[in-house]
Formats: structure tokens, C-alpha cells, sequence
């Protein structure tokens, strides 16, 4: 276990730099200024900030000098705020985004395995049908209409919840519901399907034969192996959630990551992409990692690291 | 094997917690509001702004969030008031002008930073220094100095060179502490309003260098010298702010309101149901799409904005481009009055003319600039588009024209590009039109290597003045970037520019002449609409101001009724 | 049980034993995909959706022709209509009377007070163009998104994970790195690469789609051929020297069925939103070319002056997801082996 642990670590770091290269040339051949108001300023002008930024240099002492920053631990300074360290940005705007993706994550994951193992206990029936009519609304409807008929009909009309901003619990709610749909919709599709493929098993039938409650064989001993797909789909889903969803935090105005990047990706604002790209894919490998330990525990059957074991 | 199976799990569970936690606590911190103060009497507003505020340090802002906040927290020699007007802020008084009109002296107020000290001339000298310098990359002292305050143009040209230059050969000086001495490259009648722009505020010496990296970073790290005080900005990640009232203005007995809450929100509509609930007083700019329906509503407020909008048309590389009746037809094809009254439908209006309208006098008849040519140069003319189609194709000995179109980065940018398009398409026989749209890096990056042939592009004035509007069409000016080139052009604006400055009659008859060149006889851009800001205001604000240039609001005079 | 009849002898026979008869196959012999058709055939709602879908993409085809309309025609004095269609207009609790509401609840005709005498059956936008004629077209332009999407996860995304999972070891690490590069890599800058590239336009989105979109179902596949690879069927199948290919093609896919259906139908929608996506931060469908997503995205806008512009694209998008949803299904239940009678 801890060669194999160690193996990924080291694939991990392998998989990060190949990233965080990838991603640097790739920003390099679009063409394009970090400088919002470069049609105001004069050549004079612009040839002296590129020269203070190091953007005249050839790309590859660019991406030497990247490199060497980043093993000093140095992200570098953002273009679209004056003097701000890039990791000023990623740790003060994650902070909400991650809250509010684990949350929808937490909601989602929760009532979508159970809606999944009610629609596949009662399969073909008017539930099943009901359960997969939400999921699948909440699958096909985009989390802004979500988000602007939450805002409208329960932060406006019935006044339940605040409309908007991120001071506490209760600014959290919206939002959570309008993000949770996703997860909620996928994890129910995905359990629905494998718990009616595993309720066929014979060892369910033997449970059932051995007179295990209804509770007893859908959760103790069906859902335990329907997992497979659903972690599968739901670690990467953890991390695009928890990196912010863009349309959800202008909605509900939250300071968050996922509108901070996409803006950085549109204005060029290289530092901040690099910074953010590297956060994301790191998470991602993590998770990745994660899922796969989490194979061997939820099915003993599956051996990792080649079957060494 | 069991064991290390649960060690696993709970392990994720400590793993994934404890990151919640750590999530969880940080936005916590400082960030506890007190729930009800909605009593009438309370001096207390919350409003919305489109982003947070991207800097701090007046030298190096670039953008109209920063220009706002800096507007109300610090203050230059002048500001402008309700009406538009320039008014004192740290100089006493009119300041002396030499007979030439170059050089200006101002007399300073016993005017204080919050941490005491009093605001100097050295202040100013030192604050103008730091923006002209090529060291800081300032993106708004040289645009803002160059050609205008003797000496920035040199410097910035040396740096450019990497040559040897002086920042003391700045036209600016302090005679002694209360007295300060502009010299200028040339007489500019509009110098008192430009001097009411941030990137001309004083900065506290001491202070800055104490800070180093750290100023203007968070609310600390900033010395204010305004009608109010930035509390609770935790920096430009920090999407809620607050202003605060300084006892210590100069003129704090003006200044009603004791605390002014921000708080960005950018969808439009999310903007007006917080509205709705109370939640703000005050909303940031609307998209045009929620205007509609607040129509007749009297808690909107509307007001026309100095920033038009036009196709550029790039001389560059389209052969057709650089024909004129090619271009005039293109500039009469479109049906602007439809575009405004039912695309935009937010009382923005019909432009046709390359200077605003309601946006500069005369300062000695008080005559709007519009007043000269008014808003007949080239409008919307099918048949007159058509005729000159077929001139410029006969000219040209083609029947098709493909044009390719580069959308602006408004909320009404795709409408803007559909709607061009099918206009240009239905009424101009063998063009065609192809949209590209680009991120917005790109294209700033297009438009500066002029790879585009139609551009939507807007432009804001930043002084009080038509020559802002003007200088931009000059032969190889900095914001032309569409190879467009007239002499007459040229030597007009110049006119302007010199002879002229100390007679506002003959120089905005100067200015509507070349005016009347550019669109009229050169078709060399088709203004398509002047912009109107619309904003929901709650009915118990009062006073509440908004600005024509540079910053858009004040708040020294705004109260609760 | 109390009372019961006598029952008379003649009623018993003696069963006619033939050894030649037990062997008998009773029902008509059928492959493996007939059999499947069979049970798809009775499940009612996987049928009904599949209608309903076959009639969305003939009126994806042949929509937009059935109006008067262009889908880029503009008449921006007719603009923001709602809907209204011909006799349907009398029944009044149909809403194709051309009424509006105002925020404060009056209601008005919208065609009397622009004196319009056109009848646009499910209204304008704020171009004055047709929703009926743009609808179809969105719909087209999101069906092919769609099924392009699709197909790429069922080519690649199954291929890979398959191969990654079944060969295992080295090869299966390498190969998981190589998705994780990719999945690692923004998303956005590949699109916005391809885009300057390739200049905008449906191919440009359709080749970003097609770079990362299938790495979920790889995926997927991946983590299920893991699972079923050390099942006792397939090491008997291993035993009996049956060959990697025919492992893969005999025994894994139909028991990937299941899962490849569902995750397909997760792509849809993905890939549909996504490229409504593109085009909320302005890149994207060159205008005036329309699809679903955006005909929601421009509808939401104005969602409360004007409601009828995204609740018609909406309700489209939905019935095509809930119908793709029933279908797949059905189909599951339909090729899942373990479910044969």
C-alpha cells in the first residue's frame, strides 16, 4: 500500500508540472494583453509595461522564470488588481466556493442516493417515475434559471431566504438548493440503474430469503455495491463544484473562485490562471487518488497497483 | 485489511471536515453585520457596484470602481459637485494662472490625513512623480499627463528608449507647503476639472514608503483625506466594503451620511430583487434587458451618459474599407432610432455625431457643443446608403463585400452584433457580414494590431471637455488604430489644441468642423448610439450623485430623508 | 379447501411422455439485440419518448420551414411578442392570446397596442424575430451538439476506459495520468484556443467538446470493467481461453450497458450546456445562429417582463432530456443480460 501510495504521489507531481506547462504554452499561443485599457495607452506607453511585467521576453525564459517562481513558491501578482499576490486571491475566493460546493455536494449526494434507491426499489412505478421526471429536470434545466427562480419566487416573493450575498447560514441556503440539483440529479440516475442491477444479484435474493429486512438489503447490502459508478462520477464532480460555479456566484453576487477564473481566462490575466489551474488540477488528482482507494473499500474484489497486492 | 479499510474512510472524513471547517471560519471573520438598523433617521445606506474595487492606490487605478471609492475616501484640488460643476476640495480658492495659461498656482487648505498629518503641496509633487514614473507602469499617469503636463511626455519617451530620465523635470512643483506650481505643455481650458481625477491626488510620502508593497491593498494600508473613510475592505478580493464618515474633513459638516455599505452584485436582475427586498438603497448600473420593467417607475433613475457607441472601420486591410462611399453606406444603413427605442429600450439615444450630447458648455455663451451641428451628420438613409453602395461598388468593380465584425463587451453586445449584421445584410445589397466573437483580451489584442475591419466600440470621456472625443481621430493617434487620416482633420483639433485654447468660441467651432469632417465628408466612423445609465434608487435617498467623467458617484452630499 | 367438487375421473389424462418433445424450443429463437427490441417494445414510456423524440428532430428539420419567417429576420417593431396562434387564440386558458402581464398585474394585448396583425405562434424576441422558426433551428443546432457529443463518449470514452481498466497495471496508470492532464488543463483556454484558431463557429465548439468531453466516460467504464473483470464469470471465461477481444466484446460491454446509457445521457445535456455556456461569456454560436442553450440564456433575461422566451425553449430542452432519460432506460432494462426471461 504505501509503494503504491507513494508511486502516485509521484505520478501526481509528474501529472501537475505537465499541466501547469501545457497550460502556460497553451496561454501563450492565444494572442491577446493582460492590459484592460491598452487602447488608451500610447506605444511609448505600452513597450514601457510589458517591459516591467517580463511580457517581452522569449516564452521560454518566461516559463524558466514561471517555473523558478513556482518553486520558491511564488504564483506571481494578478494583472487586474494593482500589487494583489495570486495567492492572495485563490485563498480569500475559495473560500466560499468550496463551502458552497461541499454543501451542494453534501445535499446533492444525500437526497439524490436516496431518491436513486427509492426509484429502484420501486421500479416502473408512479415513484420511479416521479423521482427520474426531478432528476432528469434537474439534469436538463441550467442552474441559472434554477438560481434566478429561487432568487425571484422565494427570495423576493415569499421572503424566506436573503436574495443575495454571503454573510451566514441562511445566505447559503439558495444557492446550496440551485447547485445541489446537479450532484442530486446524477448521483440519483446513477443509483437508480446499478441498485436495480445488484437487487438482481443472487446474494440479495439470499438475503431476502434469509428474511433481512427491506431497510437491511437496500442499504447494508445492495447500495454498498452500486457505489462504484456513482463515486466514480461524483470525485471529479466534487471538484468542479467546490472550484465554484460561475453563473451561481454572479447570481447570488458571491465571492468566489469560479467567476474569478473564467474572468482571469477572458482578460488574460496569466498569473491567475496559472495559479488557479494548478489549485484545480491538484484537487482533481487528490480526488482521483481518492477515488480509486475508495474502489478497494467499497468492493474488496478490486485490486489496485496491478493486483500486487 | 478490515481495519486499514475503515483507517481509510475515517481519515477522508477527518480530511474532508476539517477542510469544511477551515472554509466555514474564514468567512466568518469580520464579516458579522448588525441585522436591524432600518429606522428612517439612520444616515445609513448599501448600494451595488459591478466588481469589487480593483486598487487603491490613486497612481496606479485604472478602472471607474476604483475611481468611485477613491473619489469619496480621499480627494485632489478639486472635485465636482451635484451639477457638474467643479468645486474646491484641498486648494483654497482659484488658483493664479499666468498669462500664457501655463502655469497654474495653487493654494492648499488646512486640509489632514486620517493619520493627522496635513495634506502638503510635496503630496502632490510626489504623487504625480509616482505616476509618471516608468518604474510604477502606471496605465493612467502617463495617458493622463502626456502632452499636457510639461515634461511627462519626455519622460515617458526616454523610458520607452531606455534612456536616462529625471522625474524632478515633472512640471510640477511645491513653492512651499501650502503652495503648489503646475506647469503645463500648453495652455488647457479644462485644466481645473482634470485636476478633480484621481491619478492627480495627493499621496502621503511618508506613509507610501512605510507601506512599500503593501499600500493600498486593504483598508489600513491607505491614508484618507476625503469626506469619508474606508473601513472593512479586506482587500480586492473583498466583494463588501464600507464607507465610513471622516470627523476630520475639512468640510465635514456638508457630509450627512455616516455609513455608506458596498456590496458587489453583477447579474442585473439578482441587482434589482435585492432591490426589491431592501436589501440596498441603491443599485449599481442596469443591464437594458431589466430596464423595461421598471418603465415609468419613479425609483428609476436615468440620465444620459457622455459614451457613444460606433463601428470603426478599419482602413487597414479591407480594400472596400477604404473606399468612402463603401463607408457612408455602411454609416446611413443602419436604422439607429429602431436599434435604441426597441433593442435597447433604456432611454439611450440616436447619435449621430462623434462628441455627446449634454455633456459640455460653452463656458462663454453656455451653449451645448451639440448645438453647433447638432445630431443631422449622416443619419439613418436607406435610399442615400444604397445610392452610395453603388457608387462604392462601381468604384471598386465588385459586386460582394465581406466584412468581418468584432463585437464590444457590453450585455448588449450580441443584440448590438445580430442587430448590425441583418441591417448591414438587408440593406446593402452583396455585403457580407461575418461576427466574430473573441474573449476580451483578444480582443483588445485585435483592435490594437488592427485585425478587424468593423469594430462596436464605445468611448468614455475622461475630462470634462470635447477634445477627449477629438484628439482620438488624430493621423497615428494612440486610440485611431483604424489608419484613418485627414490633414484638415489634423490641423483643426491642433488649432484646438493651441491657438485656439484661450478662445472657447472659435475653438468649439474648430472642434464641430473637424467633427463634421470626420463623419460627414470621411464617413471615417458610424456613431450608432449615445448610452443612457440607468439606476434604482430607493425614494428615501436624497442628493444622490452621480458624475459625467472619471468617478461615477459622490456621496459628500447624499443623505437619508 | 372445505368444499371442495368431485372432480370426475374423464377429466384427468395421462401425460403423453416424449423424449423427443422435452428438448423443444417453445419460443422463436432470437439474438441477443431482437430480444432486446422485444422488452423495449413493452415498456410503454421508453416507446412514447421514442415518438416524441422522432418528432422533435423532424420538427428540428423541418421547423423552421413551416412559418413565413426567416430564423435572422428582423422586424424590431413587432418585437417581444408573446405567443399567439390562430383560433387556439379564442380558448381562453390557452396562453396564445398574445396577453401580457405587467409587473403590477395589468394585463394587456401586446398585438393590439403594436397594432400587429401577424400571428407569431410562440412570439418574438427582442429582435422581432419568429421563436417558432429559431426554436426548431436552436433545436437542431443542440441535437447535433448533442448526438456529436454522444457519439464521441460511446467511441472513445468507452474504448479507452475499457482497454485502460481491462489491461490494467502500466498501462492503466499511464493512461489515467493522461486524462488526468487533460481533465487538468482548463477547459476554457482549449476552447478559446480553438476558437481563434479555427475562427468560431459549431466545428470550432464541436472539436473543443470533443478534446476532453469523453474523459468522463472513460472513466466510468474504467472503474466498472475493474469491477467486473475480477467477477467469477469473466475468469471462467479467462479459464476457458476465451481471448481478450472476445472477454471485452462478449462478456464486459453488455454488463457496461447499463452504465455507458446512463452516462450518455449525462453527456447530453453536458454538452448542450456547455455550449450555452460558451456563449453566456460571449464566445461560442457565431450569431444569428441560435441554439437551445442560448435561446434560454437570451429568454432568462427577461424572464420576468417576458416569461414566454425561456419557458418555450425550456419546456423543449426538458421534454428532449426527460424522453432520451425513458428511452435509456428502457434500453438498460432492455440489454442488460441478467434481466433475459
Amino acid at each position: 500500500m504505501a509503494k503504491y501510495l507513494t508511486q502516485r504521489f509521484v505520478y501526481m507531481v509528474i501529472t501537475l508540472f505537465l499541466i501547469a506547462s501545457l497550460t502556460f504554452f497553451l496561454m501563450k499561443i492565444i494572442p491577446g494583453t493582460p492590459f484592460s485599457n491598452a487602447s488608451k495607452l500610447s506605444e511609448a506607453q505600452l513597450s514601457i509595461m510589458i517591459d516591467k511585467y517580463g511580457l517581452d521576453e522569449p516564452v521560454p525564459v518566461q516559463y524558466a522564470n514561471y517555473l523558478l517562481n513556482l518553486l520558491k513558491g511564488d504564483l506571481g501578482v494578478s494583472f487586474q488588481f494593482n500589487n494583489v499576490g495570486v495567492t492572495d486571491i485563490i485563498v480569500n475566493s475559495m473560500g466560499p466556493s468550496a463551502t458552497l460546493g461541499a454543501l451542494a455536494i453534501l445535499f446533492g449526494t444525500f437526497f439524490g442516493i436516496i431518491l436513486g434507491v427509492i426509484s429502484a426499489l420501486k421500479q416502473n412505478t408512479w415513484v420511479d417515475y416521479s423521482s427520474t421526471f426531478i432528476a432528469v429536470l434537474g439534469k436538463s434545466i441550467p442552474s441559472f434559471v434554477f438560481a434566478g427562480l429561487l432568487q425571484y419566487y422565494v427570495g423576493v416573493k415569499l421572503g424566506w431566504f436573503p436574495v443575495a450575498f454571503w454573510r451566514g447560514p441562511e445566505y447559503m441556503v439558495l444557492p446550496t438548493i440551485a447547485l445541489a440539483m446537479f450532484p442530486l440529479a446524477t448521483a440519483s440516475r446513477f443509483v437508480r440503474t446499478e441498485m436495480i442491477e445488484v437487487m438482481e444479484s443472487d446474494y440479495i435474493t439470499l438475503a431476502k430469503a434469509k428474511g433481512a429486512s427491506w431497510f437491511e438489503i437496500a442499504f447494508k447490502h445492495a447500495l454498498r455495491n452500486a457505489l462504484i459508478p456513482v463515486v466514480t462520477v461524483l470525485g471529479p464532480l466534487v471538484v468542479s463544484l467546490m472550484t465554484g460555479s460561475l453563473v451561481i456566484e454572479k447570481i447570488f453576487g458571491i465571492p468566489g473562485i469560479g467567476e474569478q477564473f473564467v474572468k482571469s481566462i477572458t482578460i488574460n490575466d496569466y498569473p491567475v490562471i496559472m495559479g488557479t489551474t494548478l489549485l484545480f488540477a491538484a484537487l482533481f488528482v487528490v480526488v482521483i487518488l481518492i477515488v480509486d482507494l475508495l474502489y478497494g473499500v467499497i468492493d474488496p474484489r478490486i485490486r489496485l497497483a496491478g493486483g500486487k497486492k | 485489511m478490515k481495519k486499514s479499510k475503515y483507517f481509510l474512510l475515517l481519515s477522508l472524513m477527518l480530511v474532508i471536515s476539517s477542510f469544511l471547517a477551515a472554509c466555514g471560519g474564514g468567512d466568518d471573520a469580520g464579516k458579522d453585520k448588525e441585522g436591524a438598523d432600518k429606522t428612517a433617521a439612520v444616515q445609513e445606506l448599501k448600494m451595488l457596484e459591478s466588481t469589487a474595487i480593483p486598487s487603491m492606490d490613486s497612481v496606479m487605478a485604472q478602472d471607474t470602481v476604483s475611481f468611485t471609492t477613491l473619489n469619496n475616501v480621499n480627494e485632489g484640488l478639486y472635485r465636482l459637485d451635484p451639477n457638474q460643476e467643479v468645486v474646491e476640495g484641498v486648494a483654497d480658492g482659484e488658483p493664479t494662472i499666468s498669462e500664457d495659461g501655463t502655469v497654474y498656482t495653487f493654494k492648499l487648505k488646512d486640509a489632514k490625513w486620517s493619520n493627522g498629518e496635513p495634506v502638503t503641496a510635496n503630496d502632490f509633487v510626489y504623487a504625480w512623480q509616482r505616476a509618471i514614473d516608468p518604474e510604477n507602469a502606471s496605465p493612467y499617469g502617463p495617458y493622463m499627463m502626456d502632452g499636457k503636463i510639461k515634461g511627462a511626455a519626455e519622460i515617458t519617451a526616454a523610458a520607452a528608449e531606455k534612456k536616462e530620465y529625471d522625474l524632478n523635470t515633472l512640471g510640477v512643483k511645491a513653492v512651499d507647503d501650502k503652495t503648489l506650481e503646475v506647469t503645463l505643455e500648453r495652455p488647457i481650458p479644462y485644466f481645473k476639472s482634470l485636476m478633480a481625477f484621481p491619478t492627480f491626488y495627493p499621496q502621503n510620502q511618508k506613509f507610501v514608503e512605510e507601506q512599500g508593497e503593501n499600500f493600498g491593498l486593504k483598508a489600513e494600508n491607505v491614508l484618507y483625506n476625503g469626506p469619508f473613510v474606508l473601513t472593512e475592505w479586506d482587500g480586492s478580493t473583498d466583494e463588501e466594503w464600507v464607507y465610513a464618515k471622516n470627523t476630520e474633513y475639512w468640510d465635514a459638516d456638508t457630509v450627512k451620511l455616516e455609513k455608506l455599505t458596498w456590496n458587489v452584485l453583477k447579474e442585473s436582475q439578482a441587482a434589482a430583487n435585492a432591490f426589491e427586498t431592501g436589501e440596498v438603497d441603491i443599485t449599481g448600473k442596469l443591464s437594458s434587458d431589466v430596464v423595461p420593467q421598471y418603465t415609468g417607475d419613479e425609483r428609476l433613475l436615468n440620465w444620459l451618459e457622455p459614451t457613444i457607441f460606433w463601428l470603426k472601420m478599419n482602413q487597414k486591410n479591407n480594400p472596400a474599407l477604404k473606399n468612402v462611399n463603401i463607408r457612408k453606406a455602411i454609416a446611413q444603413a443602419i436604422n439607429k432610432q429602431d436599434f435604441v427605442d426597441g433593442v435597447l429600450a433604456n432611454g439611450s439615444i440616436v447619435a449621430n455625431y462623434a462628441v455627446p450630447n449634454e455633456f459640455v458648455k460653452n463656458e462663454e455663451t453656455g451653449e451645448d457643443f451639440r448645438a453647433i451641428n447638432g445630431n443631422e451628420l449622416l443619419p439613418y438613409n436607406v435610399d442615400e446608403a444604397k445610392k452610395a453602395w453603388e457608387a462604392g461598388l462601381a468604384e471598386l468593380g465588385t459586386d460582394t463585400v465581406e466584412v468581418r465584425y468584432l463585437g464590444d463587451d457590453t450585455e448588449s453586445a450580441k443584440k448590438a452584433a445580430e442587430y448590425v449584421k441583418n441591417q448591414l445584410e438587408t440593406n446593402l445589397p452583396g455585403i457580407k457580414v461575418t461576427v466574430e466573437s473573441v474573449p476580451f483580451s483578444v480582443r483588445l489584442d485585435r483592435e490594437n494590431a488592427q485585425d478587424y475591419d468593423l469594430q462596436m466600440a464605445g468611448w468614455g470621456p475622461d475630462y470634462l471637455d470635447p477634445m477627449t472625443f477629438s484628439d482620438l481621430w488624430l493621423t497615428g493617434g494612440g486610440n485611431n488604430k483604424m489608419d484613418y487620416s485627414n490633414e484638415k482633420y489634423d490641423q483643426l483639433v491642433k488649432e484646438a489644441q493651441t491657438t485656439l485654447a484661450q478662445s472657447p468660441v472659435e475653438r468649439y467651432e474648430a472642434l464641430a468642423e473637424a467633427e463634421r469632417i470626420l463623419i460627414e465628408e470621411d464617413a471615417a466612423i458610424a456613431p450608432l448610439y449615445q448610452r443612457s445609465s440607468n439606476l434604482l434608487v430607493s425614494e428615501k435617498v436624497e442628493n444622490f450623485t452621480y458624475h459625467l467623467v472619471g468617478p461615477e458617484y459622490s456621496f459628500k452630499w447624499t443623505s437619508v430623508k | 379447501m372445505m368444499s371442495q367438487e368431485k372432480i370426475a375421473k374423464e377429466m384427468f389424462l395421462p401425460a403423453e411422455v416424449d423424449a423427443t418433445k422435452s428438448e423443444e424450443i417453445s419460443k422463436p429463437s432470437l439474438n441477443y439485440w431482437q430480444d432486446a427490441w422485444l422488452r423495449v417494445k413493452k415498456n410503454k414510456g421508453a416507446i412514447v419518448s421514442m415518438v416524441i423524440l422522432v418528432l422533435l428532430t423532424i420538427m428540428a428539420l423541418v421547423g423552421p420551414l413551416l412559418t413565413n419567417y426567416g430564423i435572422d429576420q428582423q422586424n424590431i417593431k413587432h418585437n417581444n411578442l408573446p405567443p399567439r396562434i390562430p383560433v387556439l387564440e379564442k380558448v381562453s386558458w390557452l396562453p396564445f392570446d398574445g396577453d401580457l402581464t405587467r409587473k403590477n398585474g395589468d394585463v394587456y394585448n401586446a398585438y393590439e397596442m403594436k397594432n400587429v396583425d401577424n400571428y407569431y405562434w410562440l412570439g418574438t424576441d427582442s429582435l422581432g424575430r419568429d421563436i417558432f422558426t429559431r426554436l426548431w433551428k436552436g433545436t437542431q443546432v443542440s441535437l447535433y451538439i448533442a448526438f456529436l457529443a454522444a457519439a464521441i463518449d460511446m467511441v472513445i470514452g468507452v474504448l479507452y476506459g475499457a482497454i485502460s481498466g481491462f489491461v490494467g497495471g502500466k498501462t492503466d496508470n499511464f493512461m489515467q495520468r493522461i486524462t488526468e492532464i487533460l481533465v487538468g488543463i482548463p477547459n476554457l483556454i482549449v476552447v478559446i484556443l480553438m476558437i481563434i484558431v479555427m475562427d468560431p463557429g459549431i466545428l470550432s465548439i464541436t472539436i473543443a467538446l470533443t478534446i476532453t468531453g469523453w474523459v468522463g466516460m472513460a472513466r466510468v467504464i474504467r472503474a466498472q470493467v475493474l469491477k467486473l473483470k475480477s467477477q467469477e464469470y469473466v475468469l471462467a471465461a479467462r479459464t476457458l481461453g476465451l481471448s481478450n477481444g472476445k472477454i471485452i466484446s462478449k462478456h464486459l460491454v453488455p454488463n457496461l450497458a447499463g452504465v455507458i446509457i446512463i452516462n450518455t445521457m449525462f453527456t447530453i445535456p453536458n454538452a448542450i450546456f456547455f455550449e450555452a455556456f460558451l456563449s453566456f461569456i460571449g464566445l461560442g454560436l457565431q450569431p444569428p445562429l441560435a441554439s437551445l442553450g442560448t435561446l434560454i440564456d437570451d429568454g432568462f433575461k427577461v424572464l420576468q417582463l417576458y416569461p414566454y422566451q425561456m419557458i418555450i425553449p425550456a419546456i423543449v430542452i426538458s421534454l428532449i432530456m426527460i424522453c432520451f432519460n425513458m428511452v435509456a432506460d428502457g434500453l438498460r432494462d432492455a440489454l442488460d443480460p441478467k434481466m433475459r426471461d
